[in-house]
């Protein structure tokens, strides 16, 4: 038996990740089960699937806490969330980035491989999503499935969601991810803290359940608390902003739906400040701007 | 019989709305989701002496994650169902205390509104309670992961109305809901968009000021749901109106007026934008296209009954 977590972010295509990787699994005379995290998670927030592959019946029905494999479709995920948390000491990391996998840090020194698989993505696919790249180099770095299984099961599950020819797309996508995949051991030098949630005991407890904006020793909680929740890590593509082109008509602070963008200064100082630490770069501002004085970049 | 008070407007614009968030940033709404772009500017308009109430709905969920929450003012959540009469509620309850000041608004999803929270927002403005009722209309419940609601168009991918080979999208037209709300006499019915800000603002600020019942529907795309790019969210939206998929009018006292003519641009541009209307065959943009000039030629219709001339 062995158990994959994947890590990715809303909208990444985690789900359908872990399912393909099950059905290649499957087409290679295994059982194998996938299925997701569930949660009230949004596009873009950090969310996980899961796959169990045995050579016999599969009865168990639980999350995996100690996982033989983590797959992480996003490394900037690595920074926020103890993605190796409860991996096997000899398991393994296959995670989506540019850098070697000497230079990944995952709090726990492991095997690791590295794609950079949102370029492949970019490349095959024409969009930053890395589902499928990430399966080329799961088969890689594993051995545990072949590439061709691989194809099949990116043909099987994502040719019955977007159709063949799509499905056609992502399938050499991870067969360039295969090519491109490298191997080595990650660090594990810093250590995660284990994030708490605040929760109250009955004499905390407000009437009616109204939370006042209170600091609490995991931060904070009450009406306005969510600036504590920084979702700039969400985007791919970050706004920047040219002054010179700029006319202080506010349309881009206006329609940001996350309300990154500051107007600062007076009268002709005065500018715009973009607070990445939010921005998710959908790319609204740049759409709308009359001047062309935002451009999205990687 | 004249039945609101008030509606008197300073004209606030995007030029003079104020910098304060009373809707903050980290929010947890998709990135280029529509509905935040209206529920920052409302709450920039109703300001902080407000009370807010949610149905389930994805801005219960990305607003507040108990005890996390986006908004700086009260913000309460009951049931899917009763949001307008929990709203009056509310209400009443504070004029009983005296604060007769407070604005009190609902804020709720297409399927919490025309769906599954009829019955109570039918009584509630039947019975002309003084609250602001918002709805933000992405065409489907899109919490609970893509279904379809009454008010998604005709021939738009949803989980449960897929387009195969045997059937192509919704089957059904989109709900009137505005019209329904107008056919219940209250003081205020308008409908509004993201990509129309100036008319939406102007809105906002004038039901705020009205006592009685007061309904806004404000489109807000969906780019999750629509299957489209995060940028194109206000595009999309003004594409809407330019077409005639949806019309911008206002309802006074029984008067009602157009706000924007729709410039009856063909839909497929519109359409072409979504991922939802991608499988459509030329026979659906047919229908499509069939439905938004008979909508507009009935809108027109319905504009001149009850325009103010024919007011006795
Ligand atoms: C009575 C009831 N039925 C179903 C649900 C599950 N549910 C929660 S949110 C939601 C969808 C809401 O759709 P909509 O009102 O259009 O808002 P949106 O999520 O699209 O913004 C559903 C079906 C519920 N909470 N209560
Ligand atoms: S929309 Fe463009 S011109 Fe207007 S304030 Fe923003 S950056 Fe400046
Ligand atoms: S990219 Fe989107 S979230 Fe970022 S600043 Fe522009 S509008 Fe706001
Ligand atoms: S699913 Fe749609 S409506 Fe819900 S948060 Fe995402 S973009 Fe907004
Ligand atoms: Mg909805």
């Amino acid at each position: 038996m062995f158990e994959v977590r994947f890590h990715g972010r809303g909208g990444q295509g985690a789900v359908m990740a872990a399912q393909a990787l099950a059905s290649a699994a499957f087409q290679e005379g295994n059982y194998a089960v996938a299925f997701p995290y569930f949660g009230a998670e949004r596009r873009g927030a950090p969310v996980m699937a899961f796959t169990r592959v045995d050579k016999d019946k599969i009865f168990s029905k639980t999350l995996i806490y100690e996982p033989d494999y983590i797959v992480v479709l996003d490394d900037k995920l690595t920074g926020l969330v103890d993605v190796a948390d409860g991996l096997k000491d000899d398991g393994m990391a296959i995670i989506n980035s540019n850098a070697k996998p000497e230079d990944i840090e995952l709090g726990k020194s492991v095997k690791c491989a590295t794609v950079d698989a949102t370029t492949v993505a970019l490349e095959t696919l024409g969009q930053p999503i890395t589902n499928s790249a990430i399966l080329g180099a799961f088969a890689k770095a594993t051995g545990l499935v072949s590439i061709d299984s691989i194809v099949a099961g990116i043909m099987d599950i994502f040719g019955s969601r977007i159709g063949e020819k799509l499905a056609a797309k992502n399938a050499n996508a991870a067969k360039v991810a295969y090519e491109r995949t490298s191997v080595g051991t990650c660090k594990g030098t810093m250590t995660y803290e284990k994030g708490g949630k605040w929760l109250p005991d009955y004499k905390e407890l407000p009437l009616g359940l109204a939370t006042r904006p209170m600091k609490t020793p995991e931060g904070l909680v009450g009406p306005g608390s969510f600036v504590d929740n920084k979702t700039g890590s969400w985007k791919t593509f970050a706004p920047v902003h040219d002054p010179d082109k700029c006319i202080m008509c506010r349309m881009c602070w206006f329609y940001c739906p996350d309300g990154a963008i500051k107007e600062v200064g007076e009268g002709d100082a005065k500018t715009l400040e973009f607070h990445l630490e939010y921005c998710k770069g959908c790319g609204i501002c740049a759409n709308e701007c009359p001047k062309d004085a935002i451009k999205m970049e990687r | 019989m004249d039945r609101h008070q008030g509606g008197e407007t300073i004209g606030i614009t995007i030029k003079t709305l104020p910098e304060e968030e009373l809707f903050t940033s980290g929010h947890t709404a998709c990135g280029g989701c529509g509905a935040p772009i209206v529920v920052r500017a409302a709450m920039k308009i109703l300001g902080p002496n407000t009370v807010t109430y949610f149905p389930a709905c994805c801005l219960l969920v990305f607003g507040g994650t108990y005890p996390h929450n986006a908004f700086k003012v009260p913000y309460l959540h009951v049931l899917f169902e009763n949001s307008a009469i929990c709203a009056a509620g509310i209400k009443q309850a504070l004029n009983k205390q005296g604060k007769e000041d407070v604005n009190v608004v609902a804020f709720a999803g297409d399927g919490g509104t025309g769906d599954i929270g009829f019955q109570a927002l039918s009584g509630a403005a039947e019975r002309n309670e003084d609250i602001l009722y918002i709805c933000y209309d992405n065409e489907a419940y899109m919490n609970t992961g893509i279904q379809r609601s009454g008010s998604t168009p005709f021939g738009a991918w949803t989980t449960t109305t897929p387009a195969g080979t045997k059937i192509g999208g919704k089957e059904l037209f989109k709900k009137d809901i505005p019209k329904i709300m107008m056919a219940h006499n209250v003081p205020y019915v308008a409908t509004a968009s993201v990509g129309h800000p100036a008319d939406m603002l102007r809105k906002i600020e004038k039901a705020k000021n009205m006592k009685g019942f007061r309904y806004l529907q404000i489109f807000a795309p969906c780019p999750t749901g629509w299957r489209m790019d995060t940028a194109k969210t206000v595009e999309v939206a003004k594409k809407a109106v330019n077409s005639g998929m949806w019309t911008l009018f206002e309802m006074v006292d029984g008067v009602i007026t157009l706000s924007v003519k729709p410039k009856m641009e063909p839909v497929d541009d519109y359409l072409k934008m979504q991922g939802r209307f991608r499988h459509l065959t030329d026979e659906q943009i047919k229908i499509i296209q069939g439905w938004a000039y008979k909508k507009n030629e009935m809108d027109l219709k319905f504009v001149e009954a009850f325009s103010e001339d024919k007011k006795e």
